[in-house]
């Protein structure tokens, strides 16, 4: 499903080059859970942009779905990205102008592929996230636990084939954490989404398949949840 | 440089588009302020340097009502100790003798004696050649039409010939025609020999004037003289440089000044909506430096070393390109008159005046962000808590004002244009709102869903977005107005001169009309009808400040023609009957300063008069800088007796042009003028259609400024809104469609300005032609081919603004904006 190879990615600040990716090599299987842990600076997030076709690395190859991300256009990674790829962000990043159903159904707007059985997917989409009957409200108007479904069902709509969530329970409580977890997670096994998530949190990452811990640009460990030592490693990793 | 100069140097130009947009706006603006004070000032010194070129060293001048007055008479003159210096001057009315087929009237050309050509109370700007006493002086435009250098000979029809001595710029002494069409109806110029002259003409012992200067006891001389002149027809008055009769200039630049105006206020939005938007994203940095003890005055302090910089670098650059453009614009504009005027720009003082606009109005715009900055709290911006949105109950207080202030246009009054465009400004959030709602489905159309995200978009910043269109719609609402005016002010010109004319041909002859001259004119088959025409002139009389001014006075009666334009018109010639009393133009009116009912000093020839102003009139006449007299009075009481000009009326299917050639063969020996009611209007709306070219090219100009605001607007929203677009973008809208999203919003704005524009326009000149301080004078009228130029300029600068801040938002960093957000 996703294949990278040999991944690199330097920055450029000031006259002096950072590099934040060292040869990253990793494999995701489709359907798969991962969860990407590590100090910050340790490259997660980078890795994520580049999944999703915001950035271009400086070598090395991303395959996803057959198809060789660093090989493609600006404008062909953006479609690829609104056909194959959700998002979703620590800050919700919703559009402030627009209404919770608007908000939803952008990524179709964007493709210009609205129908009426999609726009009864936005409504089933509105209620399986727990917003019924929320969905002509302004989306800014909501609770930050609310605006993140919002932002789930939207990364769904195009039902995509990777999710990439960033920190996504970054700025919730346990209790809606734990919700919003419960939500991906379910879809996850429902739809058969590949996800991966970019985490502090070791609680969101004990959600996940797999963990893969990140340190100074590279992978340094790769843990599943069905291994024995899995929460001790992990919290000593982190701490 | 100081440090804070330095950090503000760095702010300015942190955004370098933002930067260039607002320095452009403010160097467009000062540009125009700059280029109208330059102008003015030229203008005057112009107009100035031919007066006292006109008036040279004299003090006063002796004339005759008619025509002439024998040299004995004022020989006491010359050898009075009072006298410094004198200027004899003899003018015949006399024809080239050229070879082609030119008739008469081009021919024509009124010869000055005058004893010295290099007296001190004379001024000839000599080009060419010298001021020998011996042969002829000739204007410029004289040698140029006839082909003449110095040296060469110029015969005059029963006459004499004579050698060119000297070529001479532009005087108003010797003001010619510059071409054969102007000829027409304007006699040339040309100065001889005083001997010369009488050698010619054979009037030996007569003078048209004199002129003379005086040292200390001058007045007392002049006052002597008017007693020895008091029962004959000559007469004494002082020379007074005022040539308002000749030009109105003055009303011009009150046009100019308010277009400069308007183009300083949309520079103003610019660099408010810079200065605002600088401030809002710079209140963390605030709020950081009041908590380590930063005072609000200091914060304040920040801004204002902001704006004065840029301020400085506007006008640095902005002044000298106004000097250039000042330059530009008093080549177009003198082109405009008949004769050929030169010109030395003088942009010292108004260069300085605009330096000192130029820092001081982006101060005074400013003023609500560099206070708002000073204000900014500490705890509400950290916890991001202070961006405050305009509520609905404010959109509704705005448009309730301004429904209130629109209700002006039933109020005939000037206060009502401001009161007019303010309501605009504040209707424009309701009117943006209802405009985008309606293209919004166009726009859907157009350019996809990023049209009808443009629709949306615009909510936002409603009032920002709103402010800017309104900006561009009061814009094209004045130049609208301006060129209605200027499209049907030649219908109203016409209907006054074609009301106030008197007849339908003006004759003049430099000689009065004898009886017999009377009967030959009654005797024309296309005559109907034969007025004389009293004026006299030049008067000298004082403003209620005493300042010294001269014009003519008419003699009106109520069996003679229509000079004047009142609904009371019957009553008010009996009121000039019943005691000494006159009637002004509203030019002279407002020139004098006094109120009706009050008395205005007249240098009459029989002496100093006081007469009471009994009402301001409407006349064509010199533009309405002329006064009018009972026809007895002015001939008795004043000492006028006689004319010098008929009116004729003619019969139906007879033209002026018919009987011109006839006029000039009947009374060549005196007819110095004949001139047709269209001649007039011609030459008095001529001027007016070369000011359309100005004020469309000031439209252009308007739209271009008000554009500017708009890219500058949109920049700011667009840089505002970085998280959102790389959200958008993140989700899978491609650059062009971001591009489009933005340019869908310019032409929004773009759009609602031009329509509420035309709207507002039509709304001022609806007020205008109903107003009836304007007497009806400006019809209502669309001026359609300005509002045709007016959508396309609109439409197509909003569309290349839009595009400029498009591409800044296709550009954005996708994964930087998503960490704003």
């Amino acid at each position: 499903m996703i294949k990278i190879s040999n991944l690199n990615k330097e920055f450029l600040q000031g006259q002096e080059k950072t590099q934040v990716l060292k040869g990253v090599d990793l494999d995701v299987r489709e359907g798969e859970f991962v969860a990407i842990m590590g100090p910050s600076g340790s490259g997660k997030s980078t890795l994520l942009q580049l999944l999703g076709g915001l950035d271009i690395p400086t070598k090395g190859d991303i395959l996803i779905n057959q198809s060789y991300l660093n090989n493609m256009t600006e404008k062909e990674r953006t479609i690829f990205r609104r056909k194959y790829i959700g998002f979703i962000f620590q800050n919700y990043q919703l559009l402030p102008t627009l209404t919770v159903e608007e908000n939803i159904a952008f990524p179709l707007h964007a493709d210009g592929n609205l129908t009426k059985e999609r726009n009864q997917q936005i409504l089933e989409l509105l209620d399986s996230v727990g917003l019924n009957g929320l969905g002509r409200k302004r989306a800014n108007l909501l609770s930050g636990g609310q605006q993140q479904r919002v932002a789930i069902a939207r990364a769904l709509v195009n039902n995509p084939s990777v999710l990439l969530a960033d920190e996504p329970t970054g700025n919730l409580d346990r209790n809606k954490a734990e919700e919003i977890l419960g939500l991906i997670s379910r879809f996850n096994r429902e739809n058969n989404q590949t996800i991966i998530m970019v985490t502090h949190d070791i609680f969101a990452a004990g959600f996940a398949d797999r963990i893969i811990l990140f340190k100074d640009g590279v992978i340094d460990q790769v843990i599943s949840r069905k291994d024995d030592d899995y929460a001790e490693y992990v919290a000593n990793f982190m701490a | 440089m100081l440090n804070m100069w330095r950090i503000s140097w760095r702010n300015i130009t942190k955004n370098k588009k933002r930067f260039f947009i607002s320095l452009l706006g403010i160097i467009l603006g000062i540009s125009f302020v700059t280029s109208m004070l330059v102008a003015d000032k030229t203008t005057n010194d112009v107009f100035n340097y031919y007066e006292q070129m006109y008036v040279a060293n004299a003090d006063y001048w002796i004339l005759s009502d008619k025509h002439t007055l024998s040299e004995d008479s004022v020989s006491s003159v010359s050898t009075s100790s009072a006298v410094m210096e004198t200027l004899l001057a003899l003018d015949k009315q006399a024809f080239f003798e050229l070879e082609g087929d030119k008739s008469l009237n081009q021919r024509s050309v009124r010869i000055t004696g005058v004893n010295d050509q290099n007296s001190p109370l004379l001024k000839l700007p000599v080009i060419e050649g010298s001021l020998d006493n011996e042969g002829l002086v000739i204007p410029e435009v004289v040698a140029n039409l006839l082909n003449k250098k110095v040296g060469d000979t110029i015969r005059f029809a029963d006459l004499g010939e004579a050698k060119v001595s000297a070529i001479v710029e532009y005087t108003q002494l010797l003001a010619s025609p510059s071409d054969w069409e102007g000829a027409e109806s304007t006699s040339f110029r040309v100065m001889a020999p005083l001997d010369l002259l009488r050698e010619w003409t054979g009037m030996d012992n007569e003078l048209s004037y004199l002129r003379f200067q005086t040292n200390e006891d001058g007045q007392q001389l002049f006052q002597s003289l008017q007693k020895e002149f008091l029962h004959s027809n000559v007469y004494v008055q002082p020379v007074v440089a005022d040539d308002q009769q000749s030009n109105d200039i003055g009303g011009l630049y009150t046009f100019f000044y308010l277009i400069a105006g308007l183009s300083m206020f949309i520079s103003g939005f610019i660099v408010f909506n810079m200065i605002y938007t600088s401030v809002m994203e710079r209140k963390k940095e605030f709020a950081i430096m009041k908590s380590f003890g930063y005072l609000q005055s200091s914060v304040s302090r920040l801004i204002f070393i902001d704006v004065i910089l840029l301020a400085l670098i506007g006008t640095a650059i902005g002044v000298p390109i106004g000097i250039w453009l000042g330059d530009m614009f008093m080549q177009t504009l003198l082109s405009v008159f008949e004769f050929d005027m030169v010109y030395t720009l003088n942009w010292k003082i108004p260069a300085l005046t605009a330096v000192v606009i130029g820092i001081l109005f982006p101060v005074v715009f400013s003023l609500f962000p560099i206070y708002n900055a000073g204000k900014t709290s500490v705890l509400l911006t950290l916890k991001k808590a202070n961006q405050t949105h305009s509520s609905t109950r404010q959109h509704i207080i705005r448009a309730i004002v301004g429904v209130g202030l629109l209700s002006f246009v039933f109020i005939d009054h000037p206060v009502s244009y401001l009161a007019i465009l303010a309501s605009i400004i504040l209707l424009f959030p309701l009117l943006l709102l209802g405009l985008s709602r309606i293209f919004k489905p166009i726009l859907k159309i157009v350019f996809g869903y990023s049209g009808n995200m443009a629709a949306r978009n615009l909510t936002q910043q409603l009032n920002r977005n709103a402010n800017t269109s309104a900006i561009l719609a009061v814009g094209i609402a004045v130049i609208l107005l301006l060129s209605a005016v200027i499209e049907t002010a030649p219908e109203g010109y016409e209907n006054e001169i074609r009301n106030t004319y008197g007849g339908d041909l003006r004759v003049t002859s430099e000689a009065p009309w004898s009886n017999e001259d009377i009967a030959t004119l009654r005797s024309y088959e296309s005559v109907s009808n034969v007025e004389p025409f009293t004026e006299a002139k030049p008067i000298t009389w004082e403003t209620i400040d005493g300042k010294k001014r001269q014009f003519s006075i008419f003699a009106v009666d109520k069996e003679g023609p229509t000079l004047f334009e009142d609904p009371e018109r019957d009553e008010l010639y009996k009121e000039l009957k019943k005691e000494p009393s006159i009637l002004l133009g509203k030019r002279a009116f407002d020139e004098w300063g006094g109120d009706v009912g009050g008395y205005i000093h007249i240098n009459a020839p029989s002496g100093v008069q006081q007469l009471k102003v009994i009402e301001v009139v409407n006349t064509s006449h010199y533009s309405g800088y002329v006064a009018f007299m009972d026809e007895s009075y002015l001939n008795n009481e004043f000492g006028w007796a006689n004319s010098f000009d008929m009116l004729l009326t003619l019969n139906d299917g007879y033209t002026g042009e018919q009987l011109r050639d006839q006029l000039w063969q009947d009374f060549s020996k005196h007819l110095s003028k004949v001139e047709t009611v269209e001649e007039a209007i011609k030459s008095t709306t001529s001027a007016l259609s070369g000011m359309n070219e100005l004020i469309l090219t000031m439209l252009v100009l308007i739209v271009g400024l008000a554009s500017i605001g708009t890219a500058n607007t949109l920049l700011m929203n667009t840089l505002e809104r970085n998280s959102e677009i790389g959200t958008m973008r993140a989700l899978g809208f491609t650059k062009q469609q971001v591009r489009k999203m933005i340019i869908g919003e310019g032409l929004l704005i773009g759009l609602s300005g031009v329509i509420g524009g035309i709207a507002s326009g039509m709304i001022l000149v609806y007020v205008t032609s109903q107003s009836k301080l304007l007497g009806g004078f400006i019809s209502f009228q669309i001026p359609l081919g300005n509002i045709i130029l007016a959508l396309i300029a609109g439409v197509s600068l909003s569309l290349f603004a839009s595009w400029i801040s498009s591409t800044t938002a296709s550009k954005i960093n996708i994964i930087s904006s998503l960490k704003e957000g």
